[in-house]
C-alpha cells in the first residue's frame, strides 16, 4: 500500500511518522498509550495535529484501523480495491485539517541513532543524508538541510540525519570515510549494517550544490539496486548468520501488564 | 414435552446468530490483518522514486504536525524480522 502512487500523493497531507518498535522506551510508552496499555510490535492510528486527541482506534495495520479487510496479496486486484477504502477514509480525515497557509518548508527529519539511519535506509531502499557538524556550523547546516528536504525533488527520497552524541563510531562501519565533518551520502548496505560512502559536501554547500549531489548519487543507486524480496531477503539473512541488536528487549506485551510476554508467539514482522 | 412450532424456530434462529457472531469474531481479525510473509513480494515503487516522507522521532512529527495543522499518521513498526535487519 505505502508503494502505491494514490497513497504516496495522499500521504503529503499527513504527517507520516513511522518509529522504531524496538528502539526506544519513550516509544514503547506511546505505543501503549495507544493501545491501551499493551504493546505490539506493529502499530497504526491516526491523531490530530495535537498529538494527543486520536482520531481511529490502533491496529496492526491501516486496513484493521478503518475495519477493512486486508489480507489480500499485495499488488491484486482485490487489495488496490480495499486500499480505495482506506484511502478514502484518510482523504475524510485530511479534509477536516486543511494545511496552514504561507510557510512550506518542513521540520527537518532527524533519527536517535546512526545506527537506526543505516538501517532505516537500508530497509527503505534509499540513500541517508548523514551530516557531521562542529558546532560553529550546525545552525547554518540545519537551515540548508532543511530547505533541502522540503524540496519537491528531495520530499521522499531520501533519509536525513544529523549526528549526535552517540554516533562517534559511525565511520568505522561505513567504506571510504576520511574526513570527519561533512555532509556524507551514504548508500546503505543489504543488512543496514555497514554501507559505503557515495559523495561528501562541505557543511557550507548551498541548498543547489547539495540537491545536485544527491540527484547524480541517486539516479546512479537507482540504476545499481535492485528491490529486496522480503522473505528471500529473511533466506538469506539467516544464511549468513546476520543478526540485529535493538536498545529493547525483543516481545510484545499482549495482556498490557507492563512486562514483555516471555513466549511471544510471533516474530517481529510488518 | 414435545417444542412448539415457534420455540424450534426461535432455537434454529439462535443458532444461526450464535454461527454468524463466532464466524465474524473468528475471521474479521485475521481478515483485518494483513498478508501473510510468503505474499510479501518486492515493492512495487522504483528505487530513488519519491515515496512517502517519513518522520523518524517523534519530537519532529509532532513539531511538524503542530507547524502545518496537518493530521498524524502514526506507525511503529520494526525494521528487522527475527534479528535480519534491512527490512520492514
Amino acid at each position: 500500500m505505502f508503494a502505491e502512487k494514490e497513497f504516496i500523493e495522499l500521504s503529503r497531507k499527513f504527517v507520516c511518522v513511522r518509529l522504531e518498535s524496538f528502539e526506544s522506551e519513550e516509544t514503547q510508552k506511546m505505543v501503549r498509550k495507544l493501545t491501551g496499555g499493551s504493546f505490539a510490535n506493529t502499530a497504526f492510528c491516526i491523531l490530530a495535529p495535537d498529538g494527543e486527541t486520536t482520531l481511529t482506534r490502533t491496529g496492526r495495520g491501516p486496513h484493521m484501523v478503518f475495519r477493512v479487510d486486508g489480507k489480500a496479496i499485495p499488488g491484486s486486484e482485490e487489495a488496490k480495491q480495499s486500499n480505495l477504502v482506506v484511502y478514502e477514509k484518510l482523504e475524510e480525515i485530511a479534509a477536516k485539517y486543511p494545511a496552514k497557509k504561507g510557510d512550506s518548508v518542513n521540520i527537518l527529519q532527524d533519527f536517535d541513532s546512526f545506527k537506526q539511519s543505516l538501517n532505516i535506509a537500508s530497509s527503505d531502499q534509499r540513500l541517508l543524508v548523514f551530516s557531521v557538524s562542529d558546532s560553529a556550523h550546525l545552525t547554518g547546516l540545519k537551515s540548508t538541510l532543511t530547505d533541502v528536504a522540503s524540496d519537491p525533488e528531495v520530499i521522499g527520497r531520501y533519509h536525513f540525519d544529523i549526528a549526535g552524541a552517540s554516533d562517534s563510531s559511525w565511520a568505522s562501519v561505513i567504506e571510504g570515510v576520511s574526513e570527519k565533518t561533512g555532509i556524507f551520502i551514504i548508500q546503505s548496505g543489504e543488512f543496514g549494517q555497514e554501507g559505503e560512502l557515495l559523495t561528501r559536501l562541505e557543511l557550507k554547500s548551498n541548498k543547489q550544490a547539495i540537491i545536485t549531489a544527491l540527484s547524480a548519487a541517486n539516479e546512479r543507486f537507482a540504476a545499481s539496486e535492485q528491490r529486496k524480496e522480503y522473505k528471500k531477503h529473511l533466506m538469506k539473512g539467516r544464511q549468513e548468520g546476520i543478526t540485529y541488536e535493538d536498545n529493547m528487549p525483543y516481545g510484545e506485551d499482549r495482556d498490557g501488564d507492563g512486562v514483555i510476554d516471555k513466549k511471544p508467539s510471533r516474530s517481529p514482522r510488518r | 414435552m414435545k417444542p412448539l412450532v415457534s420455540e424450534v424456530v426461535i432455537s434454529s434462529m439462535m443458532k444461526t446468530i450464535l454461527i454468524l457472531a463466532i464466524t465474524l469474531v473468528g475471521v474479521f481479525p485475521a481478515m483485518a490483518k494483513g498478508p501473510s510473509i510468503a505474499d510479501i513480494g518486492a515493492s512495487s515503487q522504483q528505487i530513488g522514486a519519491s515515496g512517502v516522507m517519513w518522520y523518524t522521532t517523534w519530537q519532529t512529527a509532532l513539531a511538524e504536525a503542530k507547524r502545518s495543522n496537518r493530521p498524524i499518521f502514526f506507525m511503529s513498526a520494526a525494521a528487522q524480522c527475527s534479528g535480519i535487519s534491512g527490512v520492514f
